[in-house]
């Protein structure tokens, strides 16, 4: 199919244009056409997490989103998470909490952890828990994760 | 609760900073999306590779038309398993790979016949991965439908379909009797036998003897990132091929094969890897990736969908297995029976050797028979996974010790400890052990204040397990440079699959006095560092440790002789503590690690150093669980409520990394325990091969898991370490099986223990 | 995967007509979690993908003095989320809070997930051409049944999949569908339709028709309800069964009752024996083992599936239990 779509977006801050196809996911575009390769393929189904971005404000994962649909969205990837200051507090945690061995998972869970922590600094274990659980982890078993995250609260909410 | 919240508390109080915790060199660039994984590669012109897979189980290929597939726009090449060489080729030394090459090519793309569901059949380039889907439905391929078998005790039977013309058994046994015939076309590839003692009189002595017959279904390792390779074959006929890979020589070795090519002529450079568990150590897509890059002229990328990893890669067996176990009244096992039978999947080659000789390990058995058999069934071919073959046959054992410790009436650690090997005892295979921490284990268990918490409420019980697993030494290199500001880097051949940077550079760090965060760590491809094997078998920490050793103390050797030179004085007459050299002649003269390494340009040039390993005194690892279980009795759900993993681990190195290792060994047990299995329909074709379908645990299924390090050092390792990755799976299935049998009275005998299965465990009865 | 054109239409009538000009080649797209899953693996192959992203006030979520109003596009997230769903009609909001993952819940809709087909392994691999694909073999029947219906299968052994319908059904909830020839409204249960009245397809929708909103009628005070799941992953699963039960006790007597079950049957089912057996009994006198039992009446399990009568049977005690005591 040769008629392209033209698609304009926010991402991480800048504003961004990119012509797909109508077939291609969120996910592609964000790899394959943008070169964002931070976002994971890990099912291409919506069953893992490892592709979760932030779109307008809410998780999703971006393989079950099509490219199109991202008209006039603001998206931000894991590439956006850190500032010129240095890393974000959930970064800063994962790495002192070994919370990632492969890492092929990690920027899903930051990405969709940040959003948790944004609107409740203060989630605890069990709704953490809830929160992360469209995001898979095989190496870890979730536990050095979970208490990343909670260590990354304390951090956003001033009490660390 | 263990947690790693204090970085800076040392476990280990003989070393500055093996026993720390710090962030692991490769961290930054993993939280912040930067690292690059094996399909993260972006090359000019890259193509996009896809494969076609066989809809059938078993079926002969007539011919293949991939002439429309090829006039599809956009398709750029289109290979069948015509376009690999007809004989594959060992290119002499380095013959370390898992599997006969023979067995490679076929793996990789099948020719006479397809044995499995999912067996790759052609495969097309074209300029995107759209395309090249579309252009996989436009290949006719004309098979004749062939029957199937799928479960091992039909393999077996006379009248089986016969996978493998050529296949006879290849028989390590020893009992007059126990050999199969192997005259004939058969689907038993080997068995293998373990005799000690007299196992009929052994069991004369008991007092009591359980005996019973498991189950286990298929499971997948489950790494999140999917199968890539990414090729480019050069006009020059060098080939380059980037991939996540646990083994990038092994890759380089088997595509060898494949391809008839000498391995100088391939450079494979590993990526980033998400992932393996003993599953990305056979090569899949390697080498169509390169015949497509050769047909194309342009680099050629193939990525598996999450189906094609499930149907086209490598879970572990299924089994077969009977356990019988017999011990006096005051606890003392006399005899143990055990058969073991592994489905190896289209071609030989499951882990029932491993099974075989790790079942008894945690037992002092003085009278002892396992057989193991390997059977080809039409399934994917098996891979390794995690400690393989090990877990299955613990889930055959452990279950039937604890039975047999309650008809006997004892505490079932009690009896185990009672019957626990030691150094030295001799181990199925005969061999004796070497220096092994199982009392130690036993003895931490015991002591665990979770052992002697109360578990109170109906439809609750606790659990306790085994597990063992001998780990692997093979070969590892390294090279250390030192830099001009006193820092070094380190290139080793293993690739990090879960904070090896780290450990390693932690072990070069203590020799040399520096900091952890004083040595760059990098992974080199196989044109930058010596031959180094898989990272896999708990070995990289322990086995390119000591190649790490060698070389740090090879550039202290060289520093102290730079030393010597700069105070005009003997090399023997320098002492090196912590990071400082100082003349013993003149002890006001001391020159720091990062001081002597500015001069080194006057003194003789760059200091480098490469060692190799091949270490033979392995340390194993034994582990247990002490799991406590409620059951729902009226929808059959398990939700484990407390898990505790304990591990000898000889000495750890990175303890966060240590207990992420039993953590995640743990919980891909759970997930083995009570969820995860292969459905196949009546047609051999799996039903759930989705993340959705085939339940890995989420973190909503899950409790914090508390790992217990305990820490017998081996004296194999300068250091004392022992391998860590694998022996923490071994115990959980059975440690949960043993569990749910306390909550609801019942012994079950299958996995999953899925909630339908505890339901008809319940409503049934024992079975 | 085929090429398709995405288009994002900016009215339902607009929608509803390309539906209605290529009902093969066109395919409704809300939240996409569903069709996209469908369009990868092959077994759908639109033409066009009528996206109604940008269609005004079809999000809403508006409460009235006559009951609620949910717009087909209002995500889970939003329902699970809203008070006064939570309030007033609990079982919506545990059922939406049960589905998937967050990340799904995000973007799938209420249309999309009454409107989800179904999750047999079967029909959603290409490598079966079961019955709902146009074959005429249904795998299950004599495959693996482990996830299949145990009522109501016939000669098509799915079971609806979605966690919603069983809510709504309970909570009497009516449909509105906007087509070629204008609007009309039912009882939700009346929606979805069996295998024995299309095979094809689970719900009554027409080619150009689109579920527009969703009517809850207005709670009494005395109105109770709940949803259980029972499932194999506290996350990422569907139902293995499923139950949301609704109910209006007053002055120690049960004045009214529903009770639906999920993951038993193709359509949401309706428990009506046991309903009437609630209706009007005093609540002392309630045997919730006996409506367990009755639940299940008639059930013909599948060689996989024999657990699901015993676990509907408990859900349904469990749930009805629970009620009575809130309302004692």
């Amino acid at each position: 199919m040769s008629l392209k779509i033209h698609v304009r977006t926010t991402v991480n801050g800048e504003e961004t244009e990119f012509l797909c196809e109508g077939r291609q996911s969120l996910l592609e575009a964000l790899r394959d056409i943008l070169g964002l390769t931070g976002t994971k393929e890990g099912c291409n189904d919506g069953n893992c997490g490892a592709c979760t971005i932030n779109l307008d404000g809410r998780i999703v994962d971006s393989c079950l989103v099509l490219a199109a649909e991202a008209e006039g969205k603001t998206i931000l990837t894991i590439e956006g998470v850190a500032s010129i200051d240095g890393l974000h507090p959930l970064q800063q945690s994962f790495l002192e909490q070994a919370a990632l061995q492969c890492g092929i998972c990690t920027p899903g869970f930051i990405v969709a952890a940040k959003a948790l922590l944004e609107q409740e600094p203060d989630a605890d274990e069990h709704r953490i828990r809830h929160w992360l659980a469209g995001n898979l982890c095989r190496c870890t078993g979730y536990d050095k994760i979970i208490r990343a995250v909670l260590d990354a609260g304390a951090v956003v909410r001033g009490a660390k | 609760m263990t947690t790693t919240a204090d970085r800076t508390t040392k476990t280990n109080r003989k070393y500055r900073v093996i026993g720390t915790r710090p962030i692991r060199h490769d961290g930054h660039d993993k939280v912040t999306g930067r690292a690059k994984y094996g399909a993260d590669i972006q090359l000019a012109g890259l193509l996009f590779g896809a494969v076609l897979r066989s809809p059938h189980p078993h079926a002969r290929i007539r011919s293949i038309d991939t002439s429309k597939a090829a006039a599809l726009p956009g398709v750029k090449a289109v290979m069948t398993g015509k376009d690999l060489p007809e004989k594959a080729t060992p290119p002499g030394n380095f013959m370390e790979t898992l599997a006969d090459p023979q067995v490679l090519t076929e793996n990789v793309m099948a020719r006479g016949k397809v044995l499995y569901k999912g067996h790759a059949v052609a495969a097309v380039a074209a300029v995107d991965r759209h395309v090249a889907e579309e252009a996989l439905e436009l290949i006719e391929v004309d098979y004749e439908v062939l029957p199937h078998v799928l479960d091992v005790r039909e393999a077996m039977k006379p009248g089986a379909p016969i996978l493998h013309e050529d296949l006879r058994t290849r028989t390590t046994a020893q009992m007059p009797g126990d050999t199969p015939d192997t005259d004939g076309p058969t689907n038993i590839a080997s068995h293998v036998q373990f005799v000690q003692g007299d196992v009929a009189q052994g069991f004369k002595e008991a007092d009591a003897i359980v005996e019973r017959t498991f189950e286990t279904k298929p499971v997948h390792q489950g790494y999140i990132e999917l199968h890539n390779s990414t090729a480019s074959w050069s006009t020059d006929g060098n080939l380059t091929i980037w991939k996540s890979t646990q083994g990038p020589f092994i890759v380089r070795h088997q595509v060898a094969c494949i391809l008839n090519l000498p391995p100088s002529q391939i450079k494979v450079v590993p990526m980033e890897i998400g992932g393996g568990f003993g599953g990305k150590i056979n090569t899949y897509t390697d080498a169509v990736a390169a015949v497509l890059s050769k047909k194309t002229g342009h680099p050629v990328q193939v990525v598996m969908s999450r189906k094609d990893v499930f149907e086209g890669t490598g879970p572990t067996s299924a089994t077969h297995m009977r356990a019988k176990i017999g011990a006096t009244k005051d606890g003392r096992i006399t005899a143990v029976e055990v058969n073991l039978t592994y489905a190896a999947g289209g071609f030989p080659g499951s882990p029932v050797g491993s099974g075989a000789g790790t079942c008894l390990a945690p037992y002092k058995v003085e009278n002892l028979k396992i057989d193991g058999y390997d059977v080809v069934v039409n399934e994917p071919k098996s891979a390794a996974y995690r400690a393989p073959g090990s877990p299955q046959a613990a889930f055959a054992v452990e279950p039937v010790i604890d039975e047999l410790a309650d008809k006997l009436g004892m505490d079932p650690m009690e009896f185990r400890l009672k019957n626990a090997t030691r150094t030295g005892d001799r181990q199925a295979s005969g061999v004796p052990f070497p220096s092994i921490g199982c009392v130690e284990v036993e003895e931490a268990m015991i002591n665990h204040p979770h052992y002697k918490a109360p578990l109170e409420g109906p439809n609750r019980g606790r659990g306790v397990a085994l597990g063992y697993w001998g780990n692997a030494g093979m070969n590892s290199s390294a090279t250390i440079n030192v830099t001009p500001n006193g820092s070094i880097t380190l290139v080793t051949g293993s690739v990090d699959i879960g904070g090896s940077r780290p450990a390693l550079a932690m072990q070069a760090a203590e020799v040399l006095g520096l900091a952890a965060e004083d040595v760059h760590p990098s992974v080199g491809d196989t044109d930058s560092v010596g031959y180094t094997g898989v990272t896999g078998g708990s070995r990289t920490t322990f086995a390119t440790g000591i190649a790490v050793i060698k070389a740090a103390e090879d550039v202290r050797d060289q520093m102290i002789k730079r030393a010597a030179l700069v105070w005009e004085t003997q090399p023997e007459d320098v002492e090196f503590k912590d990071g400082v050299f100082t003349s013993k002649k003149n002890p006001e003269d001391t020159l720091t690690f990062q001081k002597l390494a500015s001069r080194l340009m006057g003194t003789g040039g760059p200091v480098t150093a490469s060692a190799s390993a091949d270490p033979k005194q392995v340390g194993p690892s034994f582990s247990g669980m002490i799991v406590d279980v409620e059951v729902d009795p009226e929808t059959g759900k398990v939700d484990i409520l407390r898990a505790t993993l304990f591990q000898d681990v000889g000495t750890a190195v990175h303890p966060s990394y240590v207990e992420g290792q039993m953590q995640g060994g743990a919980v891909q047990g759970i997930g083995w325990a009570l969820n995860e299995e292969y459905f196949y329909g009546d047609n051999g074709v799996m039903a759930n091969s989705s993340f959705l379908d085939y339940r890995m645990p989420t973190s909503l299924d899950l409790p914090m898991v508390e790992p217990v390090v305990i820490e017998v050092p081996n004296p194999g390792h300068p250091f004392g370490l022992r391998g860590v990755g694998e022996s923490s799976i071994v115990s959980p299935m059975a440690a949960i099986a043993n569990a749910i049998s306390h909550a609801i009275g019942q012994r079950l005998t299958t996995l999953p223990m899925s909630p339908t299965v505890v339901r008809e465990a319940l409503v049934n009865g024992d079975k | 995967m085929t090429p398709f054109r995405f288009a994002a239409v900016s009215t339902v009538s607009e929608a509803s007509e390309m539906l209605r000009a290529d009902a093969a080649g066109s395919r409704l797209i809300a939240g996409g979690t569903d069709l996209l899953s469908e369009i990868k693996e092959g077994i759908v192959q639109p033409q066009t993908v009528v996206s109604l992203q940008n269609v005004g006030g079809m999000r809403e979520i508006v409460a009235g003095t006559d009951g609620m109003r949910l717009g087909a596009m209002a995500t889970l997230t939003e329902l699970e989320g809203h008070a006064e769903i939570r309030r007033s009609y609990a079982a919506l909001a545990e059922a939406a809070a049960s589905v998937a993952t967050p990340q799904i819940r995000n973007v799938g809709t209420l249309g999309g997930n009454l409107c989800q087909r179904p999750r047999c392994w079967y029909y959603r691999s290409a490598a079966f051409d079961c019955r709902k694909k146009g074959g005429s073999i249904c795998f299950a029947i004599n495959g693996n049944s482990k996830y299949h219906a145990i009522l109501g299968g016939g000669d098509c052994v799915i079971v609806h999949p979605s966690d919603l319908a069983v809510a709504l059904v309970s909570l009497r909830a009516r449909a509105t569908i906007a087509g070629p020839g204008g609007e009309r409204s039912m009882a939700l249960e009346e929606f979805f339709a069996g295998p024995q009245v299309d095979i094809m397809r689970e719900t009554v929708l027409q080619p150009g028709d689109v579920l527009t909103h969703v009517s809850l009628p207005a709670p009494s005070p005395n109105w109770r309800s709940v949803f259980m799941k029972s499932r194999e992953r506290q996350a990422q699963d569907f139902a293995l069964v499923s139950v949301a039960a609704a109910m209006e006790v007053a002055d120690g007597a049960v004045r009214d009752a529903r009770i639906t079950l999920g993951g038993v049957a193709p359509v949401p089912y309706r428990v009506r024996q046991a309903e009437e057996a609630l209706q009007g009994a005093a609540v002392a006198s309630v045997d919730p083992a006996r409506l367990g039992e009755m639940a299940v009446a008639g059930a013909r399990p599948l060689r996989d599936n024999h657990y699901k009568a015993p676990l509907a049977s408990n859900l349904v005690r469990r749930a009805v239990t629970l009620l009575l005591q809130d309302g004692a």
